[in-house]
């Protein structure tokens, strides 16, 4: 196991932690706020992958951190730091019912499964008006201070955000190291082995889906709180909130620990800047772009960009080893080594 | 009690339909091995064509059966041959990605060239009812369900009476094998593919008269299809055509008795009941179920 180099945490860190001071632009801010939140889902649905496991049931667990948020602090004025507490615990819980396909069935048929039910939270979230008030949707309250976590500058969003997203990235390096990590990835590799080794694989496997819909609850309450509006069809949007961060994930490098943070970095300000570039009559088409990069990706690149680097990187190693003209000779030995 | 009959048979002919798609998600299963996410999208785009047609050319929906048939075999031809066939050795997580992105890009291409409003065919024929021993039955409905189940039988005799079809069976069981023996494994991929997306497509025309097209509506039918096979059982195509009529049956009563908003959840339900008592499916799959996800 590799140890994690410290320039690689603390200079990344520095620069989210000073970016507000130089870039004071509130619509640039806005989008490191979405990079933020997205990054904090993609790491969040990254742990699942740990396993091997794909989801696409995470737009479930955000609309379910939303949900009990704003209703918890509409309704029975329960301060947002509560709120966000409860939907860490609400989200855990709503994963539950995925328990059980994730515990009878692979593959496919899961991630369909998980699809399914974020389809159906949308459903109930339109029926039950007396709860969710319906399409309509909620608004929360505009009372502003750190309290209620409501500001008119999107710099503490900001900062808030960054917490956030930093805390998901250390649970999920955490994970990454501890032994539910390595039954993880151990699980990934060839689940039948593990269990023949003793190892109880479906707790394993609910114990990174529990972490996984907690985490994404904390994010859907805390962009609940930051749009102040939710309705069902945008928080329980399979196609903004599952396929997304699964989008994101692949892009960057599924199962590793940077490539969801690099994933939705690069992926979420062009995600916008398609959305805003067709509107109106083009409505459609940059979801389109969306599917055929999907296709395109897997196609091209299903190890992700972590992967792609990591495969330059050790070429130019090699390279600047065996000089001049024999690089390519030198690459091509090793690769026949391995 | 009428009642109760009554939305029993709407049910019931709206199950024929569900038969239809699933069964050609099951071939697709059972030949190909992909686990095909964009089969409702590919029902939606033979309802989409056929309201074109439609409205555009002001052709009879069931006429319409003439050009969408043979441009969904094609479609299912193009698919395999340009996005999936590459994808053969990679593994399912990536499988799936593709599926999915190809969903996403239906969909998104249905809402940018119709928009999101519904679509539907106001065909008046279809929605005359039709008397029989006290039941009533629109037209739209018993011709739906007469033309899918005719053509799940006829699906039926292919793959048990014909060589194409013993060709396929080959191929569910074992393809390594069955390219060893000489069998030209991509093109019957192809073929297998042709007729899936076909069925799919045909069931889009037909449910039309009677349910509005809208760029979401295919999820709702990827989600029936996997469930219709879940239920009959992975590689079972009477358990398909049985598990698709319970189906159509489970969910017109929910939408009757319940909510028409909860159809889908109704559908959900029974995905979960399905799993808890029985994840072989009521009428047993194949002992191959391991290798496309069910345990």
């Amino acid at each position: 196991m590799k140890k994690l180099s410290l320039p690689w945490i603390i200079i990344p860190t520095t620069v989210a932690l000073l970016l507000p001071l130089f870039l004071r632009d509130q619509y640039f801010l806005h989008i490191s706020v979405l990079i933020l939140i997205y990054t904090g889902v993609t790491v969040a649905w990254n742990i699942m992958s740990f396993g091997g496991v794909l989801s696409l049931g995470h737009a479930a667990f955000f609309g379910i951190g939303a949900y009990t948020v704003s209703i918890l602090y509409v309704d029975y004025g329960v301060n947002p730091w509560l709120g966000i507490l409860a939907a860490i615990i609400f989200a855990a819980v709503g994963s539950l019912v995925l328990a059980i396909p994730l515990l009878r069935l692979r593959g496919p048929f899961f991630t369909l499964a998980t699809l399914a039910y974020v389809e159906v939270l949308r459903l109930l979230a339109i029926w039950a008006v007396p709860v969710t008030n319906g399409s309509v949707g909620i608004t929360t309250p505009p009372t502003q201070g750190l309290a209620y976590i409501s500001f008119e500058s999107r710099q503490p969003y900001y900062y808030i955000a960054l917490a956030f997203t930093l805390a998901a990235i250390a649970i999920s390096i955490w994970i990454y190291r501890s032994k539910l990590g390595y039954h993880l990835r151990a699980v990934a590799t060839d689940e039948d082995a593990v269990r023949a080794l003793g190892v109880r694989t479906n707790r394993v496997k609910l114990g990174s889906l529990l972490i996984s819909a907690g985490m994404t609850g904390a994010f859907g309450a805390f962009a609940a709180l930051y749009f102040f509006v939710i309705e069902p069809d945008t928080q329980f949007s399979a196609t903004l909130y599952s396929i997304q961060p699964a989008l994101n994930g692949i892009i960057g490098g599924m199962g590793t620990i940077a490539g969801p943070i690099v994933g939705a970095i690069i992926m979420t300000p062009l995600g916008e800047w398609l959305r805003v570039t067709f509107s109106g009559a083009s409505q459609g088409v940059n979801f389109m772009i969306y599917g055929a990069v999907l296709i395109i990706i897997v196609r091209l690149m299903p190890g992700g960009l972590v992967e792609g680097f990591r495969a330059i990187a050790r070429k130019t190693r090699r390279g600047g080893k065996g000089r001049g003209g024999k690089r390519s000779a030198d690459a091509k030995t090793t690769k026949e080594g391995e | 009690m009428d009642y109760l009959l009554q939305t029993m048979v709407a049910g019931l002919m709206l199950g024929g339909v569900y038969a239809l798609v699933a069964v050609g998600l099951n071939l697709i299963f059972g030949v190909v091995k992909i686990i095909n996410f964009a089969h409702g999208e590919l029902v939606m785009a033979g309802m989409y064509l056929t309201w074109w047609l439609w409205s555009a050319w002001n052709m009879n929906p069931y006429v319409s059966l003439v050009i969408v048939t043979p441009v969904m075999f094609l479609a299912g031809i193009a698919i395999q041959k340009f996005i999936l066939s590459p994808m053969q050795n990679s593994s399912p997580t990536m499988k799936i990605f593709v599926t999915l992105g190809l969903s996403v890009f239906l969909q998104n291409l249905a809402l940018w060239m119709f928009g999101g409003q519904f679509r539907a065919v106001n065909f008046p024929w279809a929605e005359q009812n039709l008397s029989l021993l006290g039941i009533n039955v629109t037209y739209g409905r018993l011709t739906a369900f007469i033309v899918a189940l005719a053509l799940v039988l006829a699906l039926f005799y292919l793959m048990k009476r014909t060589l194409v079809g013993k060709v396929l069976n080959a191929l569910v069981e074992d393809r390594e094998t069955a390219g060893l023996i000489g069998i030209p494994v991509k093109k019957y991929y192809l073929a297998a593919m042709g007729i899936g997306i076909s069925l799919a497509g045909i069931a889009g025309t037909l449910i039309i008269p009677f349910q509005a097209a809208y760029p979401l509506v295919g999820a709702h039918f990827t989600l029936l299809a996997f469930v219709v096979v879940v239920l009959g059982g992975l590689g079972n195509m009477a358990g398909s055509l049985l598990g698709g009529l319970i189906l159509g049956i489970v969910e017109t009563l929910a939408g009757t008795y319940v909510d028409p908003a909860l159809q889908q959840v109704a559908v959900f339900v029974v995905f979960i009941i399905v799993l808890i008592v029985r994840p072989q499916g009521i009428f047993g799959g194949s002992a191959r179920n391991a290798e496309v996800g069910l345990k």
